[in-house]
C-alpha cells in the first residue's frame, strides 16, 4: 500500500499538468481545443464532411478571412487596432476587378497596384497614428467609413461594366481555382505568408520591434526602438495583408457586391480575441489569430451546411463565441494561478529517527563548541560565501551574492578584491590543474576564471530528457562541482524545477528533480550521468580518484558513484539518515572528507515529509512566511571516511557566527568555513592536521597518485537513487 | 357460415380467373400494354422519386420563404428530397454553400444569384459535374439548364410605361427617381436598364436619381430623403422591389407628399405590398406572384428530372406572368403567408 502511495506521489499527474501549463504553446489551448471540437462536431453531423473534396472546399473558402484576421492581429499586436481592414479588403477586391476587367491591365501589374493600394491606406493609418499621434480606434474607423462610402459609390458607378465583364486569363483562373499538390492556391498563399508572418514577428528585428512596441511603448522607446517607424510599419503591413485578401477574393469570387467585406473587421476582431490575442497589445501570435478565424469560419460554414436558418446561424455563432471568449479570458487570466496551485507536487519521504545531536549525548554528532571561537575573516566584506577555496599561494577565493568571485589576499586576508564578475549566483568552486577557478553558477551553468581573470564558459547545457515536457537541457541550478584526475568535471544540478530562490519548494517536493552531470573537456560534451536525484548538492572526487561522492540534501544521504576501477558505474549509499541536511563535501588532509550540514532535521518536519498531502495543503492555503520549512539556520561540520562513517563534528552552538554552513575547506592546518547567508568566513585551526596540506596538491600535486591512498570501501546499500 | 363459405369460394374463383388472365397476358405481352396511364405514372415516379433538389436563396425572406413553402409542398408529394442552405445575405457564405453542394452531387441545384458574377463559375462547374441548374428570378452571366422567374426587362418596360402615363407629357414635373436593388444583381440591373431605355425615348421624363438601395428599406429611405430635398417637385419613384420601397414610401408620407409623389413598384406579391397599396403608400404595384413562381420552379424541376439528357443540354425559360395591383380589388395577386 505504501509502495503504491510512494509511486503515486513520485509520478503524480500533477507533474505533467504543471509542466504542460508552463509551456508557452499551451496558452492558446482553449481556442485550439474549440477548433478541433467544432471540426469534429461537423464531421459527425455532416456526411462526408472530412472527404477530400470537402476539405479542399473548406481550404479554398477560408484564406481571405484568415488574411484579414492576420491584418487585424498585426495591428492589435502593435498595441492599436485597425478597423479599416474590411474596407481595404473590399476596395482591393473592386480594384482588382477594375484594373483587370475594365482597364485590361496585365495580372502582375494589377497585383502590384492592389498591394500598393493596401500599403497606401496602411501608410495613411500608420502615418496618422504613429506620427500625428491620433488614436488608432478613431483613426481607422474614420478611414473605414470613408473607404466604405467610396466603395459603395464606385461599385455603383461601375456596376454595369463589372456585371458584364469577365477576364480570359489562365493565370487569373489559376489564382481563383488552381491547386498546388491538391491544396487550393489561396491556401498555399496563406500557409506560406502565415509562416513568414510568424517568423517575422518572432525572429526578425523589425517584427520583434512591433511586438515590443505593443507590449510597452515606453519600454520599447527606452530600449532604443524606433517606436514610430514600428507602428507605421505595422499598419502598412496590415493594409497589405488586407489588400492581398481582396485580391485573392476577387480571383475566386469574381464579384464586388455591396456586402463584400461588410462586417469583416468585426469578424477579424472576434477571431483575434477568440484566439486569445490581448487587446492591450504585444501578447499573441499569428497562429492564434488564424485559429480564431478558423473557428468562426468553420462554425458559419458548418451551420449553413446543416441547413440552419440564417438568423439562427448568426445567433448560435454569437452565443458560442461569447462563451468561448469568456472562458478563454478566464483561462488565460487564471492559468498562472492554476499553475501556482498545482505546480508544487510533494512526494513521500519516510525518515527514521536520526542519531542524537544532544550535547553530551555520546554520539559523534553531539553538539560541542569547536567552532565557537572561530576567527572571522572578511567580516562584513562579503555577502553569502556559499563556498570558499584557497589557491597554492594561500589566497582565499569566495563567491558573493551579487555574482562575483571575491579574492582575499594572503597572508592576512585584509585586502579584498573582486577577482571576476560572472553574474548569476556563483556557488561551489574547484581549482583545476591550470589553477583556474571553476565555479557552478546557479541559473547559468559552469564557468571558469583563469588566473589572468578572464572568464570562460565551461558548459551551460546538458542532454534533454526526452520524456519531459519541460525543457531541462539548460542547467537550472548548478550547485557544486569537482574535477576528476582526467579533467572531467562532475557537478550537481540540484533541481530542474525551481530557481535558487525557490529551493524551499523543491524541499517540499523532496522528489528527484536534480541530476549529476559530467562535462568532458576532451570531447567538450556535457552528459547527465545520474538523473532523478533529490537535490544533489555537494560533489567531491574521492581521494583515490575512483568515485564521486555526492549528497542528497532532502534525503540526508551520502552517495558514492564509481567512475573508475572495477565498480565503474555503480551507485551506492554510504551514509543514510544523517541528522542534518548535507551540503558541500571537500577533502580532508587525513584522507577523510569534510561535510557541511546546512541545517538540522526536526521531528516535526520529518513527519511533514511523510505526509505529502499536508505539504500540498500548506503550500496552497497559507502564505509563504508561515510555511513549515526545513531548519537551515543552524548546522555543523562533520568529517566522514570512505565508508561513510562519521568521525567527528564541529559546532557553533546557536549559529552565532556560522549559521547556514554550506561549505568548509581545509588548508594548511586550518579549516575555513563559509555559509550561504553569512557575512564572514570563519577559520579554526585543526590540531594535529598536516600543516603543509593543500587542496590543490591533493588533486594535482606530485604526491597524488591515482588510486594510491584509499582503503577498500564497503557498500552499505545498493542503488537507491531517490525517494 | 354458409355466407362465409360462399365468399371464400367466389374469391378462389376470382383467383383462378386472375391466374388465367396473367398467363394469357404474358403469352401476348408485346402486343398489348397493360395500362398506359399506370405506365406513365411509373415512368414519372422512376424519374422523380427519391431525387434530391438543393436550393440556395440569398436568404430566407418573405419571398424566398413563399418559394420554399410551395416547392416543399410539391416535392413532399412527389417524394423528392429538398435541402436548403441559408447564407443570410452573405455572398461569400453563399458561394461556399454552392461549392459544397456541388461536391454533394444533388440532382438539381436551384440558386438565386445575388450578383451576375458571384456564382457564375460555380454554376458552370455544377453542370460539368452533372448537376442540372435552375436559376430563379435573379440570374447570372452563366446560362444554365433553366431559368424560372419574371421577364425582368418586361417588368421594367411595363412599369416605365405606367410611370410615363402618370408623370409624362406634362402631367406633373416629369421628374423620376429610380430605386435599384443591388446594383450588380441581374434582376435590378436588367429592370433599370430596360426602364431607362423607355424613359430615354420620352423627353418629358427626367430621371433625377438612380441609386442602389441593396434591398434595404433604410437605405431607400436615406436615398429618397436626399432626392426629395433636391427635387421637391418629384413626380414619381420607380422601385424594383417592394420591401425596400416601404422605406421610401414612409419618407414621402412624412414629407406630406403622398399623392404628389407616385410610387411604382415591381414586386413578388408579398402581403405587405398589397397592404401598402391599400393604404395609398404605393401607387401601382406590378406583382409577379411568388406563389405561382414557386409552382413554376416545381415544373422546371419536374421537366429536368424527366429529361434524360445530361446537365447543360437545355436552356429552358419559364417566364412568369405579371399582374397589376392598383386597388383593393386586386388583392388576389398578393399571396398570403400561411400561419405555421
Amino acid at each position: 500500500m505504501n509502495a503504491l502511495r510512494r509511486l503515486w506521489y513520485r509520478y503524480s499527474p500533477q507533474l505533467i499538468i504543471g509542466e504542460l501549463l508552463e509551456k508557452r504553446w499551451m496558452e492558446p489551448i482553449v481556442p485550439f481545443t474549440l477548433m478541433l471540437l467544432v471540426f469534429a462536431a461537423f464531421i459527425v453531423t455532416i456526411p462526408s464532411y472530412a472527404s477530400i473534396v470537402q476539405l479542399q472546399q473548406l481550404m479554398r473558402s477560408f484564406p481571405e478571412q484568415a488574411f484579414v484576421a492576420m491584418a487585424m492581429a498585426l495591428s492589435i499586436l502593435s498595441g492599436g487596432i485597425d478597423l479599416s481592414v474590411g474596407a481595404v479588403f473590399a476596395m482591393a477586391d473592386f480594384l482588382t476587378l477594375y484594373f483587370l476587367q475594365v482597364q485590361d491591365w496585365p495580372l502582375p501589374l494589377t497585383i502590384v497596384a492592389v498591394l500598393a493600394w493596401g500599403a497606401l491606406i496602411g501608410a495613411v493609418n500608420g502615418g496618422l497614428i504613429a506620427y500625428a499621434k491620433t488614436r488608432p480606434f478613431l483613426t481607422t474607423m474614420v478611414v473605414l467609413i470613408i473607404l466604405r462610402a467610396a466603395y459603395n459609390k464606385i461599385t455603383g458607378v461601375y456596376a454595369a461594366e463589372l456585371a458584364g465583364a469577365s477576364v480570359d486569363s489562365a493565370a487569373w483562373d489559376f489564382l481563383g481555382a488552381g491547386f498546388v499538390f491538391g491544396i487550393p492556391i489561396n491556401m498555399v498563399c496563406l500557409i506560406v505568408i502565415g509562416a513568414i508572418a510568424h517568423l517575422y514577428l518572432t525572429r526578425i528585428r523589425s517584427g520583434v520591434h512591433i511586438m515590443a512596441v505593443g507590449s510597452s511603448r515606453k519600454a520599447a522607446r527606452h530600449a532604443g526602438i524606433n517606436v514610430q517607424r514600428s507602428l507605421f510599419l505595422a499598419y502598412v503591413l496590415a493594409g497589405m495583408l488586407s489588400a492581398l485578401a481582396g485580391l485573392l477574393y476577387a480571383a475566386r469570387q469574381n464579384s464586388a457586391g455591396t456586402d463584400t467585406g461588410v462586417g469583416w473587421e468585426v469578424n477579424a476582431l472576434a477571431a483575434a480575441v477568440l484566439g486569445g490575442i490581448s487587446l492591450a497589445g504585444g501578447r499573441g501570435t499569428i497562429s492564434r489569430a488564424l485559429m480564431g478565424a478558423a473557428i468562426i469560419f468553420l462554425l458559419i460554414n458548418g451551420l449553413v451546411q446543416l441547413g440552419t436558418h440564417g438568423s439562427l446561424t448568426s445567433a448560435a455563432i454569437g452565443a458560442i463565441l461569447l462563451a468561448a471568449v469568456a472562458f478563454n479570458v478566464k483561462f488565460v487570466k487564471n492559468k498562472g494561478k492554476i499553475l501556482q496551485k498545482i505546480y508544487v507536487s510533494p512526494s513521500l519521504v519516510e525518515f527514521s529517527p536520526p542519531a542524537s545531536i544532544e550535547r553530551g549525548g555520546g554520539t559523534v554528532f553531539a553538539e560541542n563548541d569547536r567552532l565557537k571561537d572561530s576567527e572571522a575573516i572578511a567580516l562584513d566584506k562579503i555577502e553569502g560565501p556559499e563556498d570558499i577555496i584557497l589557491d597554492r599561494s594561500d589566497n582565499l577565493y569566495t563567491v558573493n551574492r551579487n555574482g562575483s568571485i571575491i579574492r582575499f589576499l594572503a597572508p592576512n586576508y585584509e585586502k579584498r578584491e573582486e577577482f571576476a564578475r560572472i553574474g548569476g549566483r556563483p556557488l561551489g568552486m574547484a581549482i583545476d590543474r591550470d589553477e583556474s577557478i571553476i565555479v557552478c553558477v546557479a541559473g547559468m551553468g559552469v564557468y571558469g576564471v583563469r588566473q589572468d581573470r578572464t572568464i570562460f564558459k565551461v558548459t551551460d547545457e546538458t542532454n534533454r530528457t526526452w520524456y519531459r515536457f519541460k525543457d531541462d537541457s539548460r542547467l537550472w541550478l548548478a550547485d557544486d562541482l569537482d574535477i576528476a584526475a582526467d579533467g572531467k568535471i562532475y557537478f550537481s544540478d540540484a533541481t530542474t524545477r525551481y530557481d535558487l530562490s525557490e529551493w524551499a519548494l523543491d524541499g517540499f517536493e523532496g522528489r528527484g528533480n536534480g541530476r549529476l552531470v559530467c562535462y568532458d573537456p576532451a570531447t567538450k560534451t556535457t552528459r547527465t550521468v545520474l538523473a532523478n536525484l533529490a537535490f544533489p548538492n555537494g560533489v567531491c572526487i574521492s581521494h583515490d580518484g575512483q568515485a564521486v561522492l555526492w549528497v542528497s540534501t532532502w534525503l540526508c544521504r551520502i552517495y558514492r558513484y564509481w567512475i573508475a576501477g572495477p565498480q565503474t558505474g555503480k551507485l551506492e549509499i554510504i551514509a543514510d539518515n544523517l541528522p542534518g541536511y548535507p551540503d558541500n563535501i571537500n577533502r580532508a588532509s587525513d584522507g577523510n572528507y569534510w561535510l557541511a550540514l546546512v541545517g538540522l532535521r526536526s521531528p516535526v518536519y520529518d513527519i511533514a515529509m511523510a505526509d505529502p498531502s499536508f505539504r500540498t495543503r500548506m503550500v496552497k492555503q497559507i502564505p509563504p512566511d508561515e510555511w513549515l520549512c526545513p531548519g537551515i539556520n543552524f548546522g555543523c561540520v562533520v568529517k566522514f571516511d570512505d565508508n561513510g562513517e562519521v568521525l567527528e563534528s564541529l559546532w557553533d552552538p546557536g549559529g552565532v557566527s556560522h549559521p547556514t554552513i554550506t561549505s568548509m575547506r581545509e588548508h594548511k592546518g586550518y579549516l575555513y568555513i563559509g555559509g550561504l547567508e553569512n557575512n564572514r568566513i570563519g577559520r579554526v585551526p585543526l590540531p594535529g592536521a598536516d600543516k603543509s596540506w593543500t587542496g590543490w596538491d591533493s588533486y594535482w600535486g606530485d604526491k597524488t597518485k591515482k588510486g594510491a591512498a584509499s582503503a577498500v570501501a564497503h557498500a552499505r546499500a545498493d542503488h537507491v537513487v531517490s525517494a | 357460415m354458409s355466407n362465409n363459405t360462399n365468399s371464400i369460394l367466389s374469391f378462389m374463383r376470382a383467383g383462378v380467373a386472375g391466374v388465367a388472365l396473367t398467363i394469357a397476358a404474358s403469352a401476348f405481352a408485346p402486343a398489348q400494354a397493360a395500362d398506359p396511364r399506370a405506365d406513365l405514372y411509373a415512368k414519372f415516379e422512376k424519374a422523380v422519386k427519391g431525387k434530391t433538389v438543393a436550393w440556395v436563396p440569398v436568404w430566407v425572406g418573405v419571398l424566398e420563404g413563399e418559394w420554399t413553402r410551395v416547392m416543399k409542398a410539391h416535392f413532399d408529394d412527389y417524394g423528392i428530397k429538398m435541402v436548403m442552405r441559408d447564407p443570410n445575405l452573405k455572398s461569400d457564405v453563399q458561394l461556399q454553400a454552392v461549392s459544397t453542394l456541388i461536391n454533394e452531387k444533388p440532382d438539381i441545384l436551384i440558386v438565386q444569384n445575388p450578383t451576375t458574377t458571384l456564382l457564375a463559375r460555380e454554376l458552370k462547374r455544377a453542370m460539368e459535374s452533372g448537376i442540372k441548374v435552375i436559376q430563379v428570378n435573379m440570374a447570372s452571366n452563366q446560362l444554365t439548364d433553366a431559368y424560372v422567374g419574371a421577364d425582368v426587362p418586361k417588368l421594367g418596360r411595363s412599369i416605365a410605361n405606367e410611370v410615363i402615363k402618370a408623370c409624362g407629357g406634362g402631367k406633373g414635373s416629369g421628374k423620376i427617381a429610380i430605386l435599384q436593388g443591388e446594383a450588380t444583381a441581374a434582376y435590378s440591373f436588367d429592370m433599370t436598364k430596360a426602364a431607362m431605355e423607355v424613359f430615354s425615348k420620352d423627353p418629358s421624363i427626367k430621371v433625377v436619381s438612380s441609386q442602389p438601395t441593396n434591398w434595404d428599406a433604410n437605405k431607400a429611405a436615406e436615398v429618397t430623403t436626399n432626392v426629395l430635398q433636391q427635387n421637391p417637385d418629384l413626380c414619381g419613384i420607380m422601385s424594383v422591389w417592394g420591401p425596400q420601397t416601404a422605406g421610401a414610401a414612409q419618407v414621402v408620407k412624412n414629407a406630406g407628399k403622398q399623392g404628389q409623389v407616385k410610387i411604382f413598384v415591381a414586386s413578388d406579391g408579398q402581403p405587405a405590398d398589397c397592404d401598402m397599396l391599400e393604404q395609398g403608400l404605393f401607387y401601382k404595384n406590378l406583382s409577379y406572384r411568388a406563389d405561382t413562381q414557386g409552382e413554376a420552379i416545381v415544373n422546371a424541376v419536374l421537366t429536368l428530372l424527366q429529361d434524360p439528357r445530361p446537365a447543360g443540354s437545355t436552356q429552358l425559360a419559364y417566364y412568369t406572368t405579371n399582374y397589376w395591383v392598383s386597388s383593393k380589388a386586386d388583392r388576389q395577386y398578393c399571396f398570403t403567408v400561411p400561419k405555421e
